[in-house]
């Protein structure tokens, strides 16, 4: 297939082609990112080591699943056993890296290569997939793996579920205060060492979590998270540092145009033209969709109307030009 | 005569000043010595461990190139690999096209190229605003997108001229850089890549030493108040950024003549990783430490993975770890701490006489 | 001056340290004179699945030869490093093999990008080499012996099986690099000669996990069969995205999946039902010969996880080296050279096969390998000896009389086959 050829949006069915394959894209980024933005967002980490602490989550899964446990225990248990490995981690090394958090990029750079190779001794090249549960969704000539389409449910439910812990929550309030001004938070009385390392499970948890997830969808390997980095990178440019607006909105964006270039024409397209936007996000939107809405959150602030404040960033976001400079 | 001299002196004292380590006379006999022993190491150890240092020691321009612009600068490039990897397939295409005898404007290709898309991306970041962390990601991006995109390039179409670009199988038969009908292999091409990189370091010293260099350093504090000081920021990271590409890729197109071959693994991450490793291990803000750190760590990696043993990752993984949480400036300047206060403390115990030496060093 | 040598030494000794620490664990047992071999095969990083098996069975054959009194006389030391599937470091590996161990025959390399890098090395030195993968074919190279099968051999096994079970039309997918596209290209030959029919083709990004589109595109095209030529554990998500999809009963012919990286065991069963791969062998084969193979394997290495394709090519040519080596009545690898280039007939697990010298490649005994709902694995058919045509008729490769350095490619401008479907 070649890009000149027509696109075959012919009938129904293969519109639903693209709405499945735009949930499926949409989880799968969505998912790859979540651990690695509340890390990096909350904390100003860039976690080189995400792809492992996915990789705790399917391998504990895995083996769960494959030990008899029902599925859904199998990725509570793959969630939890992430966070607690997120949770000593931190507490033993990268709790020093706080105040540097470049050299924390090479420190957890070091993690990955020394769990990537620890996993390889101690479990082998491989362990036994566990199965993916449901069947298909059949309609027409065609099916999809109604699995891969039920995580899109799954991935909208887990950024309403961040958004409630850090809106709804004491934690949450605290943990936004922290970041917004560890200094200020500590002198009103909140525990910030606390707080960072509760942050720091709960971003283990989710990348448990979407290891977990996709465990039965993935060949077992030690180098399995590093099937999620370019995706979860990608999102996190185009997201932003905001958890789950910047996400959820670059999941969005992303999979639309993933999706539509994977299906009308092939895989490869849909993996450059992924990559592309990316770039072409990062010039338009430095700080990625999260710079976007602050600086409208801001015009709103400083009294202009929607309509008014809408105006400047959309200008901005098509033409280019800095919006946080 | 005196004038000679005068002019030495002045073009000596241009090497030293407050953003190198290492400027007393301690350091720079220290540094004889070790010129000497990287002069004399092929004579010891024949041809082919030469060779195998050269690998090294052209990263040593990778390292250099990330020192520069982060160390000096403040701007964290994950992508020097990716115009490591430009000019290392460029110097590939015209060589394939035009043979040995065109390795130097080949060469030249190469970095001009690679120079030119540092500029592109540099303008792209820094005139679009991006700053600070974002500028790892966006060129981790680049470089994963290069690496996506030159893995598929295998067909027959994708060929400039004779040279096929030869997709995830690399391009091989890359010919040896030849100047004058030597083609240098081996312990030549050790030597001429050391004498190379020397230069670059003196080069890059007097450069950082110089009045540009403390505009850097004060980009690298505080960008705002830089501004505010009036001077233009977004220029000065653009240069440097670019200079970092220029020095980058001529790196990628060593590494292209020395393994006769280039392949899209220099554009994947755990390549695009090694500078940031190396730099941090040797201390950002140090040349000397860059280049030593990154033959440090990719001889002890080779070393590692030669015994075979399947705890070579482990081991590297975890010296990397130990480095970064107990030298948190990098391993020179911490040894340059040590060194300090040893010299001051034998200094000392001698007596007065040696005053001037302490304040040499002192002066660092 | 005193603070600088006390910075040099620190740094001396720390890398000396660790270096010494990796000489207590590491294990070559490499002495100073005797003859030796090079095994570079990858034990870490993505082939270290696929290569574990293949350093394996050459560490074994050559302590088998040993126990039973060496070569020549002479005991056979063994330089094996671990590569980590970086070539650079390959690169690096096999220049210490050759130039500080002076290796007298050397296994190395699993993926054809890796051949290819270490390639001007192994020419450079007039080395002696093995490689042993199954590849896409056409390495017309003085120095190397590419005993694996061919993708010619085979597809030219599985496909004309395929059409006559269960019909003409085929779609075909492939892993976007050199390996995949040229297969690709057999794939069309191949299809044509047999009376077969291309409905369609993808390339698939190396990296790829997702294959939604890639199965909507094929239900779409609705083939007799499929041909996969997709590769390592990112593809390998296609076989449970196939099964959750329901498209299990379209049969698929692949010259890789299964034979290398054993996916039939490690996947859930039944994603891999109704695979057929093309080989030349795997542990199942149950004859005496590869029986017994299997069996020293497991003795000999407790944390073997399989047996696989690759790892019977290394252990076959290493005894094919040897009785080389015992003809020519010396290592010196010209001379071995030579003798390899009169041809050989070996006892190999697989069965009986033979090397044309001309060509450096091996006839093999291809078999249809195939998986059940159960991944179950059973060989319909006998095994066929399909020998390496390619090179030998159609482009006239004759190593002996002219000693080239190339590879050819199936459409390329030397070979004499067209594009069939050139609309597809």
């Amino acid at each position: 297939m070649d890009m000149t050829e027509v696109p075959a949006f012919v009938d129904i069915f293969s519109l639903v082609n693209l709405l499945l394959q735009f949930l499926d894209s949409f989880a799968f980024l969505v998912l790859a990112a979540v651990g690695l933005v509340v890390i990096f967002g909350m904390m100003g980490i860039i976690n080189l080591a995400h792809g492992e602490f996915i990789l705790v989550g399917a391998y504990s899964t895995t083996l769960a699943a494959v030990a008899g446990a029902p599925f859904v225990v199998a990725v509570v248990i793959g969630t939890l056993t992430t966070a607690v490995f997120g949770i000593l981690l931190e507490r033993s090394i990268l709790k020093r890296f706080y105040d540097r958090p470049l050299d924390s990029m090479v420190a957890t750079w070091a993690i990955s290569l020394m769990m990537i190779q620890g996993t390889r001794i101690y479990f082998g090249n491989s362990i036994t997939q566990a199965s993916t549960p449901f069947g298909s969704i059949n309609y027409g000539p065609y099916s999809y793996s109604a699995y891969r389409v039920a995580l899109a449910g799954v991935s909208v439910a887990v950024l309403i579920g961040i958004y409630l812990v850090f809106t709804r929550t004491e934690f949450g309030l605290k943990a936004r205060a922290t970041i917004q001004d560890a200094d200020t938070a500590r002198a009103m009385g909140v525990n910030t060492e606390r707080i960072y390392i509760l942050t720091f499970g709960f971003g283990s948890a989710l990348a448990g979590l979407t290891g977990a997830l996709y465990a039965p969808t993935l060949s077992m390997s030690p180098e399995v998270g590093q099937n999620f980095l370019v995706e979860a990178f990608v999102a996190v440019v185009v997201g932003g540092s905001s958890v789950v607006m910047g996400t959820s909105l670059a999941g969005i964006l992303l999979g639309a145009i993933n999706a539509f270039f994977s299906n009308v024409y092939s895989t490869f397209w849909g993996r450059i033209a992924l990559l592309a936007a990316a770039i072409l996000a990062i010039r338009l939107m430095p700080y990625g969709i999260t710079g976007v809405i602050e600086n409208i959150r801001d015009r709103r602030r400083a009294g202009m109307s929607l309509r008014e404040s809408l105006k400047i960033p959309a200008v901005t976001v098509l033409l280019g030009g800095g919006s946080n400079d | 005569m005196t004038e000679a001299v005068e002019k030495l002196r002045s073009a000596f004292s241009a090497l030293n000043g407050p953003n190198t380590y290492g400027n007393g006379r301690a350091f720079w006999t220290a540094f004889a010595v070790g010129l000497v022993a990287v002069f004399a190491y092929p004579m010891f150890v024949g041809s082919y461990s030469a060779g195998q240092a050269t690998l090294y020691l052209l990263y040593g321009f990778l390292g250099l190139s990330l020192c520069f612009i982060w160390g000096y600068c403040g701007v964290l490039s994950f992508g020097q690999v990716a115009f490591f990897g430009v000019a290392g397939y460029a110097f590939g295409v015209v060589t394939l096209n035009f043979g040995a005898e065109a390795t130097v404007p080949a060469a030249l290709a190469g970095v001009v190229i690679a120079t030119v898309v540092a500029a592109a991306l540099g303008y792209f970041m820094f005139y679009g605003g991006v700053r600070d962390v974002y500028v790892a990601i966006v060129t981790l991006a680049f470089t994963l997108v290069m690496y996506t995109f030159m893995a598929q390039t295998a067909g027959r179409e994708w060929a400039i001229g004779d040279a096929r670009l030869g997709g995830f199988n690399g391009m091989p038969g890359i010919p040896n850089i030849t100047l004058g009908g030597t083609s240098f292999s081996g312990a030549t091409f050790y030597y001429l890549v050391a004498v190379l990189l020397l230069v670059t370091y003196l080069g890059l010293r007097v450069l950082v030493n110089s009045r540009y260099g403390r505009v850097m350093v004060a980009v690298r504090e505080d960008e705002d108040r830089a501004e505010m000081l009036g001077y233009n920021v977004k220029l000065v990271k653009f240069v440097v950024f670019t200079f970092g590409g220029t020095l980058a890729g001529f790196s990628g197109v060593l590494y292209a003549s020395w393994g006769n071959f280039i392949d899209p693994s220099v554009f994947a991450l755990s390549f695009a990783a090694l500078p940031i490793v190396w730099v941090s291990v040797g201390g950002r803000e140090s040349l000397i430490g860059a280049v030593a750190a990154t033959f440090g760590v990719q001889r002890l990696d080779q070393e590692l993975a030669a015994t075979g043993s399947e705890w070579a990752l482990v081991i590297i993984g975890a010296l990397l770890l130990f480095v970064i949480m107990f030298m948190p400036k990098g391993a020179v300047p911490y040894l340059d701490r040590y060194a300090k206060a040893g010299l001051g403390w034998l200094r000392e115990k001698r007596g007065a006489g040696s005053d001037r030496e302490v304040k040499a060093v002192d002066s660092d | 001056m005193k603070g600088m040598d006390r910075r040099d030494f620190v740094k001396a000794t720390g890398v000396a340290g660790a270096a010494g620490l990796a000489g207590c664990i590491g294990g070559d047992d490499v002495g100073d004179d005797g003859p030796t071999v090079g095994i570079i095969e990858d034990r870490s990083g993505n082939f270290g699945l696929v290569g574990t098996p293949k350093w394996a069975s050459t560490r074994l054959a050559i302590e088998e030869i040993n126990e039973d009194g060496g070569i020549l006389g002479e005991e056979i030391d063994i330089f094996d490093p671990d590569p980590q599937s970086d070539n650079t470091r390959y690169q690096e590996l096999v220049e210490q093999a050759i130039q500080e161990y002076d290796v007298d025959a050397l296994w190395a390399g699993y993926s054809s990008a890796t051949r290819e890098a270490i390639r001007p090395i192994i020419n450079r030195n007039d080395q002696l080499y093995f490689y042993t993968t199954q590849y896409e074919g056409g390495v017309c190279d003085q120095s190397i012996f590419a005993v694996g099968a061919t993708a010619r051999q085979q597809l030219g096994v599985v496909i004309p099986y395929m059409i006559d079970e269960y019909g003409p039309d085929a779609y075909t997918i492939y892993a976007d690099y050199n390996f995949g596209q040229l297969s690709e290209e057999w794939t069309r030959i191949i299809l044509d000669e047999n009376g077969g029919n291309l409905l369609g083709e993808e390339a698939i990004p190396l990296e790829e996990t997702d294959f939604g589109s890639t199965i909507n595109r094929i239900q779409e095209e609705d083939p007799d069969f499929i041909v996969s030529m997709l590769v390592g554990a990112e593809h390998e998500a296609f076989y449970d995205q196939r099964l959750s999809a329901g498209i299990t009963d379209i049969p698929i012919a692949t010259s890789t999946n299964m034979a290398q990286g054993y996916g039939h065991r490690r996947l859930e069963a039944p994603s891999m039902e109704n695979v057929h791969c093309g080989v030349n062998y795997v542990e199942e084969v149950d004859t005496p010969a590869s029986n017994e193979y299997v069996d020293a394997m497991y003795d000999r290495f407790d944390d073997l996880e399989y047996v696989n394709q690759e790892g019977q090519n290394n252990y076959f040519s290493v005894y094919m080296w040897k009785e080389a080596v015992e003809e020519a009545g010396t290592f010196d690898e010209d001379a071995v050279k030579e003798v390899l280039q009169e041809g050989m007939e070996v006892d190999a697990p697989e069965g009986t096969i033979e090397l044309n010298g001309a060509t450096h490649h091996m006839t093999h005994n291809m078999r249809i390998m195939r998986a059940d709902e159960n991944h179950e694995i059973d060989f319909p058919g006998e095994p066929e000896i399909i020998e390496p045509t390619f090179l030998e008729e159609d482009i006239g490769c004759n190593l002996p009389e002219n000693p080239e350095e190339r590879q050819y490619e199936p459409f390329g401008p030397d070979s004499p086959y067209e594009d069939p479907f050139p609309d597809v």
